[in-house]
């Protein structure tokens, strides 16, 4: 199937799903597209203190903005924190403008934008030339483009512009993330750092992953007690803000590594007992070193809101039962260990780090525990939905795709963890990149999101840590709005 | 047609848009509804039934084997029971209940139906509406219909009982059809009878009809009755007068081609509107007449003396079918003539308060009558637009085909159910067009048009 | 945009005056909630606080808000003037300085555990005067023959026994 010249535009999309809501169909369409602004959004947000110009060296960085309803706008990352700059999208990117003194995000058209620093790399993003008139950027736009959605900025944190006692920008020590949360990343993935067995030349990073490049890499590899102070003192800040957050997130890449093991990486065990899973637990209590990481951080969260249950989520890999009830006994509410792609032989393409520490089965046995151990209803898995469309070994039709994910989705909700799924995102720095994969049609994420709204209907399951504005990247939970009471 | 029409659950999916109730009401019309002793005993309960035959001993009721001319015979003590009404959840008035509901005056319980009526009875203490094609076999081996809506009694009027000064029974002065109406029939006399001319339809028998002459009812009597009728509180809204036609003008000597036709039939009602401006105290009145198309000049005089409303009914829209079951319309002064004076009444009471109705079904009589659904819905929506286009509203009725009329001994048959919602529907859509209401005629004033049902969805905009 | 007379705007700040919103759900089941804090905004639109993210008011404003339904706010005044406004949900604020204005006030008034979804602001596009006197005039007016006829404004007439003049 070609793909590509079957896709159905916005407007039709629209069309033929009518109980599908316009912003979150907006909200898909800016994350294939990405959105650009224009010097007048970006003075805009200046005014309107949601641009965060203190990290030096590094563009401004916008924190966000809202569609009219609260549904988060996507394709903005490349003025968000962290991010790599360039990433692969489909077609003209939105632009966000001043139009009457409205904020709005406009289709198809050019206008002069700012030879600003962001503005650049936003449009080097897209690869589109950063000095030429908007004229030539856009030979064949005509007009002013359309106004289609009015949205409105997120603030920049109050804390951001302050520093720990020992002169650490807060900013740097817990990230915020999406409107209502906030984000401390634990430790740095170590898939990057081993040789895929399969392909020697490549590390086993998941392949649609840029979290692995060094941009995002920790500092420390270990928190200090000094560190674990900078938690305590930035949360303290942050939460001056009244009624700015819901959330507490976990998040990093995976490390496999046990403790006892002095920091040696268990990647050359014999492999009958990586096979056999639960005897190498035992043994070797695998993953051992993140959870040791993430309990010193609720530690200090523990101390901070004096109670030993706290709202916090891990975002973690798949950790064993002995390693879940340590977690959940340093207070941890939620847990979210990311399947990532469903079918076992794309997994295993897709997912090597994954696949060997320790396979696809592993993995949803340890989510499926951590129901028993957080509840029901507090357990979630993701997948990165496109992903298990890359060429040349993904799905060849998006039926097949969909049934797939679909599949996944019904299989965790069974047991009482909530599957989500987000965009595929193809940045500069993951394999896919390289492999310059393309994106899923609109329609896809639309068949996508109702699909796995239905099953969380069917299944009554809630979505707690993961709605639109605790973890705003996600549409099906967007969904779930309506569903509250 | 017959062999092609749908059933009633047929016709509710075919259009899920149409009130439920309201085609219940339709089918009810079409199909009658008799009562259970159950069901008469709860409405005494109730207070919902009133035995009337003290008050027409020696004076009233039919002699229904006599095939032809019905004549006046005294009705021994035998039981007359006047139920107050019955509605469906929703307010809604049901039908087929003619020969027992309040007005004695209407049809005498002959009239053609189809298929099996209804059953009103009691079930598990709640008033039903039961379909009795299909029957339910209970365990004890008792039969009975399905349950199809729930029903409750409108309760007799306290006046029913009460007699004037001159010891007439006030129900005979005036009857109150529809829950809030009161119904003034201040004369039984239609000459389009005494000349044989009488609408094709039409069962209403004159009373004194062998006697020839028109004889109002007692001014006296109606001044008391409303009166009394009025005591009761929240009890009524609105006021009909009707009468039979009577084309004649009274210098004439009896001629029918008067310089002002009609006069006879306008004098009696003014006498009686006067006699109503004493009941209320004041000029203009709540007051709709159902009468004769009149000049213009006499319709500036029902005016003068209080009138509000005024409904002309045009019966069928077709010219032909209009001359041939209207002989009597079509002789004092046709078609023309009506329409003209519908359209004259607009001017003088104002859009909104005029209409006309069409007895939807007469149309498709044979052998003259349309012969196709489709044709006769399109003449009677092309009659509607025209009049909305002009500010009068129109209404239906479903046929009744009675004893006593001349459809009757031609054995005519009724249209179907979807027929019915088809016209409500076609009618209730031009009425939003021209943005016309028809307040008088509505589910509560008068009770007997589906597309005045309709209405209700709207209250708040026209 | 339309604008709200300014006996409207009285009403909807003085904090004596009952406010309060109606949505329906996704099969029209209708829904009604009193609210607390409601406030005219400089631009014109209406904003009120909502306190749960589940409340039945909550999901069906979002409803509103995806596929452009109105929801209708009702104000009534202590002397019984009451107001009826119809409009859209325009927009949901749950970070910024509207909503951090609501969330203190929400603060003040419930303590330090109060909790605040978020703040609805609503696009009036239309406001009825439904005072019971208001709309006796407006409908006699509209629909003179739907009035019982034993009125004191249709039968002028001395009503005898009347239940309404014992009552008197």
């Amino acid at each position: 199937m070609d793909r590509e010249n079957s896709e159905l535009t916005f407007d039709q999309v629209a069309k033929k799903y009518p109980d599908f809501p316009r912003t979150i169909l907006r909200k898909i369409d800016t994350a294939l597209r990405g959105v650009v602004l224009t010097e007048k959004a970006l003075e805009r947000a200046k005014e309107e203190g949601a641009l965060f110009s203190g990290i030096s060296n590094k563009p401004a960085l916008l924190f966000g903005a809202l569609f009219r309803d609260g549904t988060w706008v996507l394709g903005l990352e490349t003025y968000l924190q962290q991010l790599p700059c360039k990433a692969i999208r489909k077609g003209n990117p939105y632009i966000l403008d001043v139009l009457d003194g409205k904020l709005w995000l406009l289709d198809g058209l050019p206008r002069p934008f700012a030879q600003d620093k962001n503005v650049n790399q936003s449009l080097d993003a897209h690869g589109l030339p950063t000095r030429l008139s908007a004229r030539q950027v856009f030979p064949r736009a005509k007009g002013r483009g359309e106004p289609v959605e009015e949205i409105h900025f997120v603030p920049i944190p109050k804390y951001y512009c302050k520093k720990t006692s020992r002169g650490i920008p807060m900013s740097e020590v817990v990230n915020a993330r999406f409107p209502s949360s906030l984000a401390i990343t634990v430790l740095h993935c170590r898939f990057d750092q081993e040789k895929n067995l399969g392909d020697p030349a490549k590390a086993v990073t998941c392949k649609f992953c840029f979290y692995a490049t060094p941009l995002f890499r920790r500092k420390e590899e270990n928190y200090t007690p000094e560190s674990l102070e900078d938690i305590y003192e930035t949360v303290k800040e942050a939460l001056k803000e009244e009624g700015r957050w819901t959330s507490i997130h976990l998040v990093g890449g995976s490390d496999p590594r046990g403790m006892h093991q002095n920091g040696a990486y268990p990647g050359n065990l014999p492999r009958e007992i990586v096979k056999d899973t639960s005897n190498f637990i035992s043994r070797d209590k695998p993953y051992e070193k993140e959870v040791e990481e993430d309990i010193k951080v609720l530690k200090t969260l523990q101390k901070y809101f004096g109670t030993e249950k706290i709202p916090v989520r891990a975002i973690a890999s798949a950790f064993p039962r002995e390693q879940l009830l340590r977690l959940k006994e340093a207070g941890l509410s939620a847990y979210n260990s990311h399947i990532e792609v469903w079918d076992e032989k794309l997994f295993a393409w897709i997912c090597p780090g994954k696949a060997k520490y320790f396979g696809r089965q592993y993995w949803i046995d340890s989510i499926l525990s951590a129901v028993e151990i957080f509840g029901r209803g507090n357990v979630s898995t993701q997948l990165v939905a496109g992903a298990e469309l890359a060429e040349p070994y993904g799905f060849k039709t998006i039926e097949e795709a969909l049934e797939s994910n679909l599949e996944c989705a019904d299989f965790f909700a069974r047991n009482g963890a909530y599957t989500t799924f987000c965009i595929l995102w193809v940045g500069q720095g993951s394999v896919f990149y390289a492999e310059k994969q393309k994106l899923p049609p609109l329609e896809y994420y639309v068949k996508l999101a109702k699909g796995f709204n239905e099953i969380r209907k069917k299944y009554k399951l809630n979505v707690g840590f993961q709605d639109y504005r605790r973890w705003s990247n996600f549409l099906d939970t967007d969904l779930a709005r309506i569903d509250h009471a | 047609m017959e062999n092609d029409e749908l059933g009633f659950e047929e016709v509710g999916r075919k259009y899920p848009d149409f009130p439920r109730t309201i085609m219940r009401k339709i089918d009810t019309a079409l199909r009658g509804v008799i009562l259970s002793e159950k069901a008469l005993q709860r409405a005494k309960e109730e207070d919902a039934l009133y035995d009337a035959s003290a008050d027409f001993v020696g004076q009233c009721g039919f002699d229904l084997d006599k095939p032809a001319l019905k004549v006046r015979v005294p009705v021994s003590a035998e039981a007359l029971p006047v139920i107050g009404g019955v509605f469906f959840r929703d307010g809604t008035y049901v039908l087929g209940l003619e020969s027992v509901t309040r007005g004695l005056y209407s049809p005498s319980g002959t009239l053609v139906r189809k298929g099996k009526p209804y059953l009103l009875d009691s079930v598990d203490g709640e008033l039903w509406l039961l379909d009795l094609p299909r029957e339910i076999k209970l365990p004890n081996g008792i039969s009975r219909g399905e349950p199809m809506e729930e029903v409750y009694f409108a309760p007799i009027p306290a006046y029913f009982s009460k007699k004037t000064s001159r010891g007439t029974p006030m129900i005979k002065v005036i009857s109150s059809r529809a829950p809030n109406r009161i119904t003034i029939n201040i004369s039984d006399y239609c000459h389009f009878f005494k000349e044989k001319l009488s609408c094709k339809y039409c069962s209403i028998i004159p009373w004194l009809l062998h006697k020839g002459v028109r004889t109002l009812v007692n001014l006296e009597d109606i001044y008391e009755t409303v009166n009394e009728a009025l005591e009761e509180e929240g009890g009524f809204t609105s006021i009909h007068l009707i009468a039979g036609s009577d084309p004649r003008g009274v210098n004439q000597n009896g001629s029918h081609r008067g310089n002002s036709p009609y006069e006879n039939e306008v004098n009696e009602y003014v006498e009686v509107l006067k006699t109503l401006q004493r009941c209320f105290g004041r000029e203009k009145i709540p007051v709709q007449a159902i009468a004769s198309a009149f000049p213009r000049e006499q319709l500036l005089r029902l005016k003068e003396v209080g009138l509000s409303a005024y409904r002309s009914n045009i019966e069928v829209w077709d010219n032909k079918l209009f001359e041939w079951i209207c002989p009597g319309k079509a002789k004092y002064f046709g078609r023309q003539y009506w329409i003209d004076s519908i359209l004259s009444a607009v001017e003088i009471f104002g859009r909104g308060n005029v209409s006309t109705q069409l007895v939807a079904g007469a149309e498709l009589a044979e052998p003259y009558g349309f012969k196709e659904m489709d044709e006769a819905l399109a003449s009677n929506l092309e009659g509607v637009e025209f009049f909305a286009r002009n500010g009068v509203y129109t209404t239906f009725c479903i046929l009744w085909v009675d004893r006593g009329s001349v459809f009757y001994r031609e054995k005519q048959k009724l249209p179907s159910l979807e027929y019915y919602v088809r016209l409500a529907q076609g009618i209730n859509e031009i009425r939003k067009k021209y943005k016309l209401s028809s307040d008088f005629n509505d589910y509560r004033r008068d009770g007997f048009h589906p597309d005045m049902d309709l209405v209700r969805l709207d209250y708040n905009e026209t | 945009m339309f604008k709200l007379p300014k006996e409207v705007v009285d009403l909807i700040n003085d904090p004596e005056s009952i406010k309060i919103v109606a949505t329906a759900d996704e099969k029209g089941n209708p829904h009604c909630a009193v609210k607390d804090f409601f406030t005219l905004l400089e631009d014109g639109n209406l904003a009120f606080a909502e306190e749960f993210e589940g409340s039945q008011t909550n999901v069906n404003l979002v409803r509103a808000i995806w596929f452009a339904k109105n929801v209708e706010l009702t104000v009534r005044g202590k002397d019984g003037t009451t107001y009826q406004i119809k409009g859209k949900p325009y927009k949901y604020f749950y970070t910024g300085p509207l909503f951090e204005k609501f969330y203190l006030a929400a603060r003040e008034k419930w303590g330090p555990d109060s909790e605040l979804a978020g703040v609805w602001v609503i696009t009036p596009e239309e406001v009825k005067n439904e005072t019971y006197e208001v709309r006796k005039k407006e409908e006699d007016k509209k629909h003179p023959f739907f009035r019982h006829l034993d009125r004191s404004s249709v039968r002028r007439t001395k009503i005898q026994n009347s239940k309404s003049e014992i009552s008197n």
